[in-house]
Parts: structure tokens; C-alpha cells; sequence
């Protein structure tokens, strides 16, 4: 006792009690409002400004709150993305499930497969889909009629089932790269104690697994269901020749002519409300329980035996790729092969001059390829770097009103893409900070974007960690930022690579924010792609968009086998 | 067994390695010389036209060191007093290097003709393009006009709308080229200020699938009949130029009555008035109301889509071209504006089944300006009409 009150050092000065770190936070914290705060307040600033004289005035709230074709749009809007939401939360957290926890053949194939399905941009697989379910040109309808000899196919893509469906598919990646993430982190011995109580494999799954992996599955809905709303693509494609317009048409429609940037910052607006509404109620939901499942104790992931139910789970895992790669990139290889596509995938059609054309000719196509890849790559790890700060800040409340920051990064993702790159390109074409024109600001704009996916997982994940291990550094003589890079970054660095994806993929396929602010020397190929689209060149949009997602494919793969490799070893007890 | 120090190493190793296959990826995705890399992006401003003109221009001029400068010998009189003042821009604008042109007129293939058509004829000026749709281009051009940001020679949109209101802001350079004499009387002067002239035509057809239609409509009356219920597609008024004017064409014809009447077929609504097209190409629907441009080229591709030029009038889609006053290649844009009217120019347009503006160029289909019944929406017309029509659709087919 003696000898430890001797060692005790005197109480520091204030001085030294000031932590560095503190600059960190208020670094992290200054770069946020860079990124959200200055684009939204211009934002702000436009919705209350009359048409043209520029002067403030509440007219543009009246005008489009006030009107039912203004008001139907975000009725569907909501109803779409809450279907969108549940299917992709559902289907996600099951095949999750089965992916980490159980001992399904075909895991890594699945894994694999998914990674396909979140680097197709939605847009893209609503064409494909128009390939395949058109009412009359179809080719699936078209089959149909063929065997059955029935009048029409059943099945109308154009509609808002369908939109649902294309929508659903391309997000059940989110929701599953969340909970799986989850689930990865959760040693079994929680499990075994339920076991030991005597609970079966189905009860345990339900009140102990699945509870427990309730954040990521919250998370995911949240993320999925805020997608949904701010997409622009599908609905464009799908929803307005089934008559049902939606907020990011009719956001679009104002941009048109006759322009009304006014009403479409108003109209904006209160989808902000939302997204304050549904980070309440994920507070409510999970605020005080606990969720930790990395401890200061070792731990062992063991799979669950599914038995005779192997296959038949396989099977059904793999129905979802097959709606979202096989058919969708079937229907745009076919097409792509094609000269003149309306002829269709038939002898004496058949070329491979578009090939040729995107990948040899065509410089701009090569030009916007690397585009791509470079400003999703830098974006995503701007994101990466803020959020995990950011979500360091927040949950171990290390700045007063730390919990602001956190509302602050989840903000951006309610404002649909066009209307933060309008956001953007108001606050950044002008000195002092002047980065119109350049790859800055569409850097900017994806890091915005999808900042707060980064956020929600860096979160998720630090979450998961019990402060008690950072303590142990501390109390060794670690400081705060020491604790965080030695102790706790490890331990996280697979989610935080799974983030970085969940950034870099969806600013691959971003079309809406990408669209105004490119100029010639920054295309990306999104924007190429849709352009084409607009220009009824369906041949060259296929190819191209086989092209990006090949090429997107190898890289991430690459990026996941080099980053990978060191955490498919599962630590063994001792 | 685990070891957290040196799994951290190989990660800073690992990140270099995947930064490094980046690179090789960006790389192997063959950059072009004008790919900035984005490191470098914050230090450069919006773009400084004088350096990296001439850099290209050097560059270029070796090459054109072999090829004579001046413009091919012209047949008319009007094409030869339009080449000696051409000959004086021409000097002008290789010592500025190059034009920026924004164009909305037709597909990314007919830009990239145009810009090649021009580089061939005046070598020595570059040319930077961007097709988009004319709000895009527009947007644009608004957000560099609040910003002071002076990038922009040749503004090409194809709404009519947008050219009034930048010559009421004064931001456009009156300019009258010596070639537009030869277009037709009632097109020669847009604006009484010459702020503005023509820059592109193109007609609303009738458009329709050769497969399944041997008797297409000839009039735009024909498409209420209920033969066609189903088969009906469009474009959307709100989202093009091209559908809103046709719209306020019918409206002006047959009233709102027209489209009552066709709401009861059922038609399918897209966005662009291309989308007809791809519609009738795939056999989705039958017959609709899309541009002659577009359709031509689906057809020599082999598609099953032709036009039909109908009975009580297409409709005229007049686009204009303008000069900014502040463009920071004044003699090169003059020049390329000049260019429009010229034959190479047609020539080219007519390879991507773009009206003529020459009326020494034949049109694709053989049939010049004097063989197709026309009408034709003033300005003033289109831009009271075009908002309201927006509304009145909406109402009828709710979207």
C-alpha cells in the first residue's frame, strides 16, 4: 500500500491536463461544418429568397406546401421508401444471418455476389429491368406469351411494385454489409451461455443474436430508407410513365423550365425534419441498452449447423443475385452485343463494335473511368477519416453538445443529391474557398454525401467497443489519442475497410449530385452514362455500364483480398 | 495467434499496395492529357484559357504547319466574302487558341462531328465542348454568371426562353455573322439586337415502329383515334424543350380539347422526346410524337423506326446561338459562330441526321425547308405557354 502511495505522482497543473487530442476533435468537428453545415445554410438562404429580386420572403413555402400536386409527390415518396426499406431490412438481415453466424455452403460466393449488387448503380438496373419486364417489349413478358400463349406478359416494370422491387434489390447490400458487420463482431460465447440455459438454436437466434445486432439492423433500415427517398434515377425511369411522381421528380422538374431553384430549396426542406425524426426514434430504440460485444475478454466466432437445410438456404440466398446481377447484366450483355438493339440478341446482329468503341475509341469514356475511381476513392476516405472521428467525439463525449456533431454528420443524407450539389455549387463557385471546376468539388460533394452511411457504421462500430479497453491503455500511461490509434483502431479495422466501401461503391454509381457539378474535365461515368441514356443510345449505355462494372468489380475485389486477408483468420481461443 | 503490432505495419504496407493498384487501375483506364489529377485541383482556378491554349495550340500547329490554313474554296458569293472575313477571325482566334462551346442541340455523336467538322476546317483552334440538356447547360451558365466566372464563348440551348433573359441581363455580345445570309428570310434575324441568331433546327414528327405499323397516322389529329389506344407515347413537357413547344403547337391548333382527347389512349409519358424513340425501337408502344433527328439515325442503324412529316404541320423547333460579352475568346467564338452557317458544318449535321442549316446541303430525308409544312412557336408564345402548359398537364395525366 505503501510503496503504491509512494509512486503516485502529484495531481498536473492545468496545463498539462489540456490533451492534444482536443485539437483533433475541434479539427474534425471544423471540417464537418466545411462539408455539411456551409452547403445546407446556402441552401436555407435560397428557399427563403422571392424569384428573382432576391429579397426574403416566405412565399416559396406557401407556395409548395400549400398545393396537392406538390404535396401527393412526398406521400409516395415516404410510402416508396418504406417498402423499400422493410423488404431490403428484412431480406438483408436474414441472409446476414446466414452469411456470418451459420454454416451455409457458398458464404464467400455470396459475399462476393452482394459486392456485385452494391456496385450497380439503381439507375442502371431499372434499364436492365425495362429490358426484361416492359409490358409489351419485355423479353421475360415476351417469353411468357411464348409459352403460355397468353395475351400480354404479367408483369409491368412500370409501376410502383416496381420501382419497390428495382429499389429493394440494390439496397439490400446496405442492410446486409451492416448486420453482417455485426454479427462478424459477436463471439459466440453469449450464445453458449443462452445455450447452457437451455435455450434451442432458434430461440437463441431470435432473443439473444439478433437483439443484440439490433443497431446495424436499425442503422440499415435508416440508411436504406433514406436512399430510397433521395434516389432520382429509378423513379425517373420507372415512376413517371407509371403516373406517380415522387420528390426528387418533381425536384427535378424545377430545375427545368421554367426554373424555380426557390421552391425546389423549399421543397427540401422539411425532408430535413425526417431525417431528425428517425434519429429520434433510433435513439428511443437503442439509447440506453448495451450492445457491446468486443470486450477485454478473448472470444470465439462459432457457425451455427443449419443440418439438412444447407442447400436449401443457399438456394434461397440466391435468388436475390439472381434478380439483381444475373437477369439485369444478362439483358445488358445481350443488348450490348447488339448493332441496333431493337432488332434484338439475334444472328447477323451480333457485334462487338461498341466495345471497341467505349474501350479503344472513345477517350472521353476512358477519361471518365478514371475519373470515377480516383474521386470515389478520395472521397470515401475523407469520409472514412471524419466519420470515425466524428463517432469518437460523439460516443465518448469528448466536446460539450458532442451529440449535435453526431445530428450534423447524419444531416446530408436526407437532402437529395441534386439540391446539396446546388448546395454545394452556391457555397464553393465563388472566393474565398473556390473549388467549382475542379475534382475538389465533387470530391466534396460524394464525401457529403455519404458521409452519413460512414458516420452510422464508424458508430455502429465504436459502439461495439467497451471503453474499458481504452482505460487500460489510459491507466498505462496512453493518452487519449494514443488509446485510440493502438487499442482501438485495430480492433476496428475491418469495419472501418467495410466502411470505406460503403462510401467508395455509392460514389462510384452517384448520379444526381454528379450531374451538376461535373464540367468537361471532371466527367465521372455515371454522368456519361445517363447522358447516353437521355440520347436513346441504349447499345453503348449496356456496354459502357458492363465496362464500369467490371472494371469497379476487380478493383474492389483487389482492394477486399489485399485488406482482407489479415482478418479472414479467426483468433482461436488459447 | 494474433500479433496487433505487426498487423498494423503490413497495414500501412497494404494500404500502399492498394493505393498503389489505384493508380495502375486510373493509369491503365488511360488518362487523357486532360485529366487533371485532383491533388493538383485546388491549387489551379476555373480555367486559365491563355496557358493551357497554347500549349495545345503549339502543340498543334506542327502539325498544321503541313495543312494550308485557309478555309476550303466556296462556291457562292456569299461563302467567299464570308471566308476573306473569315481569314481575319481565323488569325485572331489561333492567337487565342481556343473556343468553349455548351450545346444542348443534339446528341454527344453530332457534337463531336460539329467540333470535328471545325477543327478540320480552321486547325490551329482548339475546341472544348460540353453537350448536356439545355437546363443543365443553363444552370450553369447562371451559377458562372453569380459567381463572375467568365469560362464560356458560345452558349447553344435549345430554349428559346433563355436567350431573352440573358440578353435582358446584358451578358450577351450582339454579333451579326456574315453567313447568316444565306438562311431563309423569316430566320435571319432572331432578335431585333442581334443578341441572338440561329443556332439549330429541328422538327416534331410523327414517329412509329416500321414492324407493327404498315399505316401510320399522317395527321396529329390521327392519334386520338382509338386504333392507336395503348400504343401512344410522348415525351414530358417539363422535362423538354422540344415536348413543351409541341404541346403549346397542338394547344394553339386544337386546344386543350387535343389532349383530353388523347389522355383517353393512354398514352405512355417519358421525359426527353427521345425516350419516344427507344419506345418505339424495343416495340414498346407504336406510334408517338418525337424528333426528327433521332428517329433518322435509329433507322440507318437498322432499328425499325421511321417519320412521317404530318399532314397539318410539323412543328419548327428554332434553337439560337449566342456570343457572351464576356467570353474570354471573343474572335474564336465569332468564328465558330460563323462556322454554323457554313457547308461543312451542314455536311456534317446531315451525316447525324441533323438538319441543315445550308440550304446548299441537302437534308437526310431529301426534304428541304420549302417541302415540309411547318409551323413554327414565336417566343413570346412559348414562353407564356410553355409554364402553363406544364400545370395543365400535370392535371391531366398527373405527372
Amino acid at each position: 500500500m505503501a510503496a503504491v502511495t509512494a509512486r503516485a505522482e502529484p495531481r498536473p497543473g492545468l496545463a498539462r491536463r489540456f490533451e492534444a487530442s482536443i485539437l483533433l476533435w475541434a479539427a474534425a468537428a471544423g471540417v464537418l461544418g466545411f462539408l455539411v453545415l456551409v452547403p445546407l445554410a446556402w441552401l436555407f438562404y435560397a428557399s427563403l429568397q422571392a424569384r428573382g429580386t432576391g429579397e426574403l420572403t416566405v412565399a416559396n413555402y406557401v407556395e409548395v406546401f400549400s398545393r396537392r400536386i406538390y404535396l401527393q409527390p412526398i406521400v409516395s415518396s415516404l410510402e416508396l421508401a418504406l417498402a423499400v426499406a422493410l423488404i431490403a431490412m428484412v431480406v438483408g438481415a436474414v441472409i446476414a444471418w446466414l452469411v456470418a453466424r451459420s454454416d451455409m455452403p457458398g458464404r464467400g460466393l455470396m459475399r462476393s455476389l452482394i459486392l456485385g449488387a452494391f456496385t450497380t448503380p439503381p439507375f442502371l438496373g431499372a434499364v436492365a429491368w425495362i429490358f426484361l419486364a416492359a409490358p409489351n417489349s419485355g423479353w421475360l413478358n415476351k417469353a411468357w406469351v411464348a409459352m403460355t400463349g397468353a395475351p400480354r406478359g404479367p408483369i409491368s416494370i412500370f409501376s410502383f411494385g416496381g420501382a419497390i422491387f428495382v429499389m429493394a434489390i440494390y439496397s439490400v447490400p446496405y442492410t446486409f454489409t451492416f448486420v453482417s458487420g455485426a454479427l462478424e463482431l459477436m463471439s459466440s460465447e453469449i450464445e453458449d451461455a443462452a445455450a447452457s440455459l437451455g435455450a434451442g438454436a432458434w430461440r437463441t437466434t431470435f432473443q439473444v443474436t439478433l437483439p443484440l445486432a439490433m443497431p446495424a439492423v436499425v442503422s440499415g433500415f435508416i440508411m436504406s430508407f433514406l436512399e430510397a427517398l433521395a434516389l432520382f434515377g429509378v423513379p425517373a425511369f420507372l415512376l413517371i410513365p407509371a403516373r406517380q411522381p415522387v420528390v426528387t421528380t418533381q425536384l427535378y422538374l424545377f430545375f427545368q423550365n421554367p426554373l424555380r431553384v426557390e421552391l425546389a430549396a423549399a421543397y427540401a426542406m422539411p425532408l430535413l425534419l425526417v431525417t431528425m425524426a428517425f434519429l429520434y426514434l433510433q435513439r428511443r430504440l437503442i439509447g440506453r441498452k448495451r450492445f457491446t460485444t468486443i470486450t477485454g475478454k478473448g472470444g470465439l466466432k462459432r457457425l451455427v449447423k443449419l443440418g439438412r437445410w444447407r442447400w436449401p438456404a443457399l438456394g434461397l440466398c440466391l435468388l436475390l443475385p439472381l434478380l439483381s446481377i444475373a437477369l439485369p447484366y444478362g439483358a445488358l450483355l445481350a443488348t450490348s452485343l447488339s448493332r441496333a438493339w431493337g432488332k434484338g440478341p439475334v444472328p447477323g446482329n451480333l457485334t462487338l463494335y461498341w466495345y471497341q468503341w467505349a474501350l479503344f475509341v472513345n477517350k472521353p469514356t476512358q477519361v471518365a473511368i478514371s475519373h470515377s475511381l480516383w474521386y470515389s476513392a478520395a472521397a470515401a476516405t475523407i469520409a472514412m477519416i471524419v466519420a470515425v472521428l466524428v463517432a469518437y467525439v460523439v460516443q465518448r463525449k469528448l466536446l460539450p453538445a458532442a451529440e449535435v456533431l453526431g445530428f450534423v454528420a447524419m444531416a446530408p443524407f436526407v437532402v437529395p443529391g441534386i439540391v446539396l450539389a446546388i448546395g454545394f455549387f452556391s457555397a464553393y463557385a465563388h472566393p474565398p474557398i473556390l473549388l467549382y471546376g475542379t475534382a475538389g468539388i465533387l470530391i466534396a460533394a460524394f464525401a457529403t454525401r455519404f458521409l452519413p452511411i460512414a458516420y452510422s457504421n464508424a458508430s455502429s462500430i465504436i459502439r461495439a467497443v467497451n471503453p474499458e479497453l481504452e482505460n487500460a491503455a489510459r491507466t498505462l500511461g496512453c493518452g487519449r489519442l494514443g488509446s485510440l490509434w493502438e487499442v482501438t483502431l485495430p480492433l476496428l479495422k475491418r469495419g472501418i475497410l467495410a466502411g470505406w466501401l460503403l462510401v467508395f461503391i455509392p460514389a462510384l454509381r452517384e448520379l444526381s449530385s454528379a450531374v451538376f457539378l461535373f464540367t468537361p474535365r471532371t466527367t465521372v461515368m455515371t454522368t456519361v452514362i445517363f447522358d447516353l441514356s437521355d440520347a436513346g443510345n441504349y447499345e453503348a449505355v449496356s456496354t459502357l455500364g458492363i465496362v464500369m462494372m467490371l472494371f469497379t468489380f476487380t478493383v474492389v475485389v483487389v482492394a477486399y483480398r489485399v485488406f482482407g486477408r489479415d482478418f479472414t483468420v479467426q483468433r482461436q481461443a488459447a | 495467434m494474433t500479433n496487433a503490432r505487426l498487423s498494423r505495419r503490413e497495414l500501412v504496407r497494404l494500404a500502399g499496395a492498394g493505393g498503389a493498384l489505384l493508380l495502375l487501375a486510373a493509369c491503365g483506364g488511360g488518362a487523357a492529357p486532360s485529366a487533371a489529377p485532383p491533388s493538383s485541383a485546388p491549387a489551379s482556378k476555373p480555367p486559365a484559357p491563355a496557358t493551357s491554349g497554347s500549349a495545345r495550340a503549339s502543340a498543334k500547329s506542327a502539325a498544321s504547319a503541313a495543312a494550308s490554313a485557309s478555309a476550303k474554296p466556296a462556291g457562292s458569293a456569299a461563302a467567299s466574302a464570308a471566308s476573306a472575313g473569315d481569314a481575319q477571325l481565323y488569325e485572331a482566334a489561333k492567337k487565342e487558341g481556343k473556343v468553349v462551346w455548351w450545346t444542348a442541340y443534339y446528341a454527344q455523336s453530332a457534337a463531336d462531328a460539329a467540333a470535328a467538322a471545325f477543327k478540320a476546317k480552321y486547325p490551329g483552334v482548339e475546341i472544348e465542348y460540353i453537350r448536356q440538356t439545355a437546363q443543365v447547360v443553363y444552370q450553369r451558365l447562371t451559377q458562372d454568371l453569380k459567381a463572375n466566372v467568365k469560362e464560356l464563348d458560345v452558349f447553344s440551348s435549345t430554349d428559346f426562353s433563355h436567350y431573352p433573359t440573358l440578353k435582358k441581363q446584358g451578358v450577351l455580345m450582339p454579333y451579326k455573322p456574315a453567313g447568316v445570309s444565306v438562311l431563309p428570310k423569316d430566320l435571319q434575324q432572331l432578335d431585333a439586337d442581334d443578341a441572338f441568331q440561329l443556332g439549330s433546327l429541328g422538327f416534331v414528327v410523327i414517329n412509329y415502329n416500321t414492324n407493327k405499323v404498315k399505316d401510320p397516322p399522317k395527321k396529329w389529329t390521327d392519334l386520338l383515334d382509338s386504333r392507336w389506344k395503348d400504343q401512344v407515347t410522348l415525351g414530358h413537357p417539363g422535362f423538354s424543350g422540344f415536348v413543351g413547344n409541341w404541346v403549346v403547337a397542338m394547344v394553339q391548333k386544337y386546344q386543350w380539347d387535343y389532349f383530353q382527347k388523347l389522355a383517353k389512349n393512354n398514352p405512355k409519358i417519358g421525359r426527353s422526346i427521345n425516350d419516344t424513340v427507344a419506345d418505339e425501337v424495343s416495340g414498346e408502344r407504336e406510334v408517338g410524337a418525337g424528333p426528327d433527328n433521332l428517329s433518322l439515325e435509329e433507322k440507318s442503324k437498322g432499328n425499325p423506326i421511321d417519320i412521317m412529316f404530318p399532314e397539318d404541320e410539323a412543328v419548327l423547333i428554332v434553337s439560337p446561338v449566342a456570343i457572351m460579352k464576356d467570353a474570354p475568346h471573343p474572335n474564336a467564338a465569332k468564328l465558330f459562330e460563323n462556322f454554323l452557317y457554313s457547308t461543312e458544318y451542314s455536311q456534317a449535321m446531315v451525316k447525324t441526321f441533323n438538319f441543315p442549316l445550308n440550304p446548299a446541303v441537302k437534308p437526310a430525308n431529301g426534304k428541304g425547308l420549302n417541302d415540309i409544312k411547318y409551323t413554327r412557336v414565336s417566343p413570346e408564345a412559348q414562353e407564356k405557354g410553355i409554364p402553363e402548359a406544364i400545370q395543365k398537364w400535370r392535371e391531366i395525366f398527373n405527372v
